[in-house]
């Protein structure tokens, strides 16, 4: 058996090593602990007698730290101590750089990691960037959807689902339209490897496209504040990235949810600085965001593009280049939910190795501006393309946000599985948690923002069996520019979600409510601080749901079920979300008119 | 020093896009609340200031400023190692 003294070097913080005798008897380890405010000669001394195999000291003072430590040391090297016994030395006022500089044989810094303790006094090698979260890493990536069998429990909503779906299939089964020629074009040119035959099909392209991108094309003109990015600037990022992070953990005790940020700062290389530190700081997966104009034109440019304001362009070499430096286990989503170039989204976002997409097509047509035929036609395609490349795909329900009542935009969802399951893909739902124009004018938050919140996540397990993603991001329009109030408010949600036995969680920055530049890096660690700590404090308690809740689930789940029955009985799809069955001019929402009239028929 | 670094960067250069400033002004109102935010970025020199935050109650307002030293697009120093490209 090993024998191990523990002592703070600190006249009152002796948590650690308690912590660290803990967990060291319970590996059969012998320990001696030292109280707070030992002495450095009563160590050494102590150590003369007992002959631990090891010493490990903490400090969490910073107040004369390498003095005392030094003399440690010294005292120890002097007392011939060191030819049996090992030193090592961590806590708050630690670096690495004073622990070598003392000459300690290890030095641990951050949060306790015993796999980094347990092989250092085992005597092995120590993988110090490579603890117990890089052991959760080495899982694999996860699959939100694993385990979930889509079985509808909600026989009435899966009947009506039924028939919705069947009659979307074959309304779509006979248009086509430019959007998706080109996915067409572009899944050749990606195939192809001959010059000559990506220049023909790249002119058959260019005729497809709309007026810039054809000048893209063209005349290579680029839109205003977009630029190509310089070779250096992407030979540089290897460099600035080549030390692997000590990756935190969002989860304490609790399995899931996954944890998503969302990215799209408008230019590559920042977007992997930005991912690379949200990964440090604990993201499980993060989105990409491309620029709204980007979805309102026919056509997609090509290249390493920057641009000046939000949203990162779609581009197959854009997209390779984020790719590359995603974390091998970090889950990575690409929104195409809108727009006239969905289909070619999923085609790009698949070939550079995204695992998830994000199709939404009544939100798309509504909120995101397309026109619902346009959008149905190639949401309908983008879903065949999921089923066929096996990424699941996940459907906002960000249409809320305009005032639409969250059972509408909750039958919009359902429709969306329901279509997606026919295809064979796999599906998953984002209700959001918000504090929506609805929730505002019907009073249903004015008490608290728990029960509500409850019945929209707790609904979706009464009518199927299906992961649940609260988005996007969670806690929207609670959310003030001031920084503390802003975390805040996102990780009470992310608490909740986690209570409630979610998936996947979208969270925001706290820059979120600030409209007047681009989102700042602090602002993100910031969030991911704050969940982390609250999931600390929560740990596997759960919220009750009360009977409030109850009845607002019940509510939820009527109105889904009359929602479904007036399109049944319309029977028609695309034509519901012109006449606003899935959210009206009266709800806050108007049918989007991008795109509008370029459906062909086949 | 990271090996991408150049000596000769400042500290200013090595911040990825943003710094913020978190601050109580004492101030009556929060017009001099905010003529004093902008006196404030202006004194220390920062490129394209904004009040993010702004809460005036009783004696002072508690503020965070902001000013963007990297934007997006731009050409970053923490990347180059120069101190070229500043938009």
């Amino acid at each position: 058996m090993k024998k191990v003294l523990l002592s703070p070097l600190d006249p009152v913080h002796d948590n650690a090593v308690k912590l660290i005798q803990r967990k060291l008897r319970d590996r059969d380890y012998a320990t001696i602990l030292m109280p707070p405010g030992t002495t450095v000669e009563e160590i050494v001394d102590t150590a003369i007698h007992e002959k631990p195999d090891a010493i490990l000291i903490s400090r969490t003072l910073g107040y004369q730290v390498a003095e005392t430590l030094g003399r440690l040391v010294d005292l120890a090297e002097a007392a011939g101590i060191r030819e049996t016994t090992r030193i090592g030395v961590g806590g708050m006022a630690i670096t690495r750089e004073v622990g070598a500089e003392l000459g300690f044989d290890a030095t641990f810094v951050g949060e306790l990691k015993m796999t980094e303790l347990l092989s250092f006094l085992e005597n092995r090698k120590i993988e110090f960037l490579d603890g117990d979260d890089a052991a959760a890493e080495n899982q694999g990536k996860p699959d939100i959807t694993a385990g979930y069998t889509y079985q509808f429990k909600d026989s009435e909503i899966a009947s009506l689902l039924d028939t919705i779906a069947e009659q979307a299939l074959h309304w779509a089964s006979t248009r086509t339209s430019d959007g998706i020629k080109r996915a067409q074009v572009r899944q050749q040119m990606l195939e192809t490897d001959t010059e000559a035959e990506i220049a023909q099909l790249r002119n058959d392209y260019t005729k497809l496209s709309g007026t810039d991108i054809h000048s893209f094309y063209t005349q290579g003109t680029l839109p205003s504040g977009v630029r190509w990015l310089e070779t250096k600037e992407v030979q540089n990022l290897p460099s600035l990235l080549e030390t692997k992070p000590e990756k935190h953990k969002l989860r304490h005790t609790q399995a899931k949810p996954l944890f998503f940020v969302q990215y799209g700062t408008g230019c590559p290389v920042m977007d992997i600085v930005h991912i690379k530190a949200s990964e440090a700081w604990g993201a499980d997966g993060v989105l990409h965001f491309d620029p709204s104009w980007n979805a309102q034109q026919e056509g997609l440019m090509e290249g390493l593009l920057s641009h000046e304001h939000d949203g990162t362009i779609l581009t197959y070499e854009n997209l390779k280049l984020i790719r590359e430096y995603i974390g091998e286990n970090t889950l990575w989503d690409v929104r195409g939910h809108r727009g006239l170039n969905t289909a070619e989204t999923q085609i790009l976002g698949h070939a550079a190795g995204a695992g998830l997409f994000k199709i939404n097509i009544p939100y798309g047509s509504t909120g995101g501006g397309t026109d619902p035929a346009r959008l149905a036609v190639d949401g309908i395609y983008s879903l065949h393309l999921a089923a066929q490349y096996g990424i699941p795909f996940d459907i906002p329900g960000n249409d809320e946000l305009s005032g639409v009542p969250p059972q509408k935009t909750f039958a919009g969802i359902l429709i969306m599985m329901a279509i997606g399951l026919k295809l064979g893909a796999r599906p998953i739902p984002k209700p959001l948690m918000c504090y929506s124009p609805y929730m505002a004018m019907h009073g249903d938050m004015d008490d608290n923002m728990i029960d509500m919140n409850t019945a929209k996540l707790a609904v979706w397990q009464t009518i199927v069996d299906t992961p649940v993603w609260p988005g996007e991001p969670i806690g929207f329009m609670t959310h003030s520019p001031e920084r503390v109030q802003s975390a805040t408010t996102t990780a009470a949600h992310a608490a909740l979600a986690t209570s409630l036995g979610m998936d996947a969680a979208t969270i925001a920055s706290t820059d979120e409510a600030y409209s007047k530049g681009p989102i700042s890096l602090q602002a993100r660690v910031d969030t991911l601080r704050s969940v982390r700590d609250l999931l600390r404090f929560t740990g596997s308690t759960h919220f009750q749901a009360t009977p409030q809740a109850q009845v607002l689930m019940q509510e939820l789940r009527e109105g889904i079920v009359n929602t479904l029955k007036k399109i049944a009985q319309r029977g028609d799809f695309v034509q519901s979300i012109y006449h606003g069955d899935l959210g009206s001019p009266e709800d806050g929402i108007y049918p989007g008119r991008v795109g509008q009239g370029t459906v062909q028929n086949l | 020093m990271p090996k991408h670094a150049h000596p000769s960067q400042s500290a200013k250069d090595r911040i990825v896009d943003a710094i913020d400033i978190e601050t109580f002004f004492y101030c009556k109102d929060e017009t001099e609340a905010k003529h004093l935010a902008n006196a404030l970025m202006a004194e220390m020199n920062l490129p394209q200031g904004d009040i993010v935050f702004l809460e005036h109650n009783g004696l002072g307002a508690r503020v965070r400023l902001r000013s963007y030293i990297h934007l997006p697009g731009d050409h970053y120093r923490w990347l180059e190692g120069s101190q070229r490209g500043q938009r």
